[in-house]
């Protein structure tokens, strides 16, 4: 302890020997302490960075009246609305279209793009297996397959039409566009004009019934 | 009988073990983690499966349930450019240099141009308060007019100026003979809330391609991918 020894200590001339003291710290503030930091970092990291979902968007026409409407076979239009409802229909639009109505879930819109788009699906499955098949530094191998990915995207005769009414949301949207991409449809065209007129009354008297 | 007499003693533990192991955790987190940018809005964007990273370098848009725009460049010098050359084209005083560099360092902004030289006069907090706020960065959907509005102006010299930014690296990169990182050019972002109507994202959207913007990365959550 830190005392002074006062010198005149009897004399017996015998060393003074220091107390043994343990060399224990307390540890507990220090663990305190740790925990505290170690919560904070793990509360404001953020541990994943967000993802992106790819859009490309053509140049705006100069004329877009004047253009030429193109020919679409094989078409499919969706219109997302309200409510997250969804209402599609095939090929071109007429007095005898039947409006049909589906949802966001797996067995959705999903089940009906996937049935749309089965032989698109299966030949890039395949692909997918001689891909993997294909030793990693055979790049050259592998460009191969993937120039044939592209060439079968571009043949591909599926052209999905998204459409939106002012009342569906930016989830609905990428929901949908998502929707796309885990179906492999090469070719789809968000439309900004908003529905038709006659689309309008169709889903006017979908949605009141 | 004569009582058994237990040792008094405190219940000690050795707790150099658990030190060791809660400042490795610390440890780890303080080095993996990288913090949250500062946001006036909070978005709560929708969920996708893509597993696509987000670009290096992004022009942000941040849109939140109400339509306000907020935007935001990561790159601290394309940033101050940007703002000089608007502040040029609007007729409005230029800066100092003191405050465009705390300009850079304020995050996402969501006031018109105008507003910019008393907003920089503020406390941080004050700031904070204000941006909530805000309206947004002022846009117009009107044919004739999306080309005079804020958001234009700003997206369009974004792109300029990202263009020479890049080109300012590579000249840099080949002059000190280093390999030049392709992939680190300023691209367009756009964070929208869920809840917000797609009309609006979209007019927003219709704005930036008017600034002959074509590619988007649109952000959003992480959704586990489905199984076939």
């Amino acid at each position: 302890m830190a005392e002074l020894s006062s010198g005149g200590d009897g004399g017996k001339g015998g060393k003074k020997r220091a107390k043994k003291q343990s060399t224990r710290v307390d540890m507990t503030p220090l663990v305190d302490l740790a925990f505290l930091l170690l919560t904070f970092f793990v509360l404001t990291s953020t541990f994943s960075k967000p993802k992106v979902l790819r859009m490309i968007f053509p140049e705006k026409l100069k004329d877009p009246i004047n253009q030429k409407a193109p020919e679409v076979k094989n078409g499919l239009t969706i219109l997302l609305v309200e409510n997250n409802r969804i209402f599609y229909y095939n090929g071109a639009l007429d007095k005898t279209t039947v409006l049909l109505e589906t949802d966001y879930t797996k067995d959705g819109i999903r089940k009906v793009l996937i049935e749309r788009n089965a032989a698109m699906i299966k030949q890039l499955f395949e692909y997918q297996k001689e891909l993997e098949k294909i030793p990693t530094a055979d790049t050259a191998g592998k460009n191969k397959v993937l120039a044939k990915v592209k060439e079968a995207q571009r043949k591909s005769t599926l052209n999905v039409i998204v459409k939106t009414d002012d009342k569906a949301s930016y989830r609905n949207m990428i929901d949908m566009m998502d929707e796309l991409l885990i179906t492999q449809v090469a070719k789809y065209y968000p439309v900004d004009e908003g529905f038709m007129a006659l689309e309008k009354t169709l889903v006017q008297s979908k949605i009141k019934s | 009988m004569p009582k058994v007499k237990m040792p008094r003693s405190t219940p000690a533990l050795d707790m150099t073990p658990m030190v060791d192991l809660a400042f490795l955790l610390v440890t780890f987190f303080m080095l993996t983690s990288s913090f949250r940018a500062p946001e006036p809005v909070l978005v709560d964007p929708p969920t996708s499966t893509t597993d696509v990273l987000i670009p290096k370098q992004v022009f942000l848009a941040t849109i939140d349930e109400k339509g306000r725009v907020f935007i935001d460049i990561t790159n601290n010098n394309v940033k101050i450019k940007v703002l000089k050359k608007l502040l040029k084209s609007r007729k409005l005083s230029a800066m100092s240099e003191e405050d465009l560099k705390k300009f850079a360092g304020v995050g996402p902004i969501g006031i018109s141009v105008k507003e910019l030289a008393t907003f920089m006069e503020m406390e941080s907090n004050e700031r904070t308060a204000y941006s909530e706020s805000a309206k947004g960065i002022p846009y117009d959907t009107a044919e004739s007019k999306i080309g005079q509005c804020e958001l234009y102006e700003w997206a369009l010299e974004t792109r300029l100026e990202a263009h020479n930014d890049y080109k300012e690296r590579e000249e840099e990169a080949k002059l000190k003979n280093m390999e030049f990182d392709k992939s680190n050019y300023i691209q367009f972002a756009i964070k929208a809330d869920g809840k917000a109507p797609y009309k609006v994202v979209q007019s927003i959207i219709n704005v930036l391609r008017e600034a002959k913007v074509k590619n988007f990365q649109m952000i959003t959550g992480l959704e586990s991918s489905p199984t076939k």
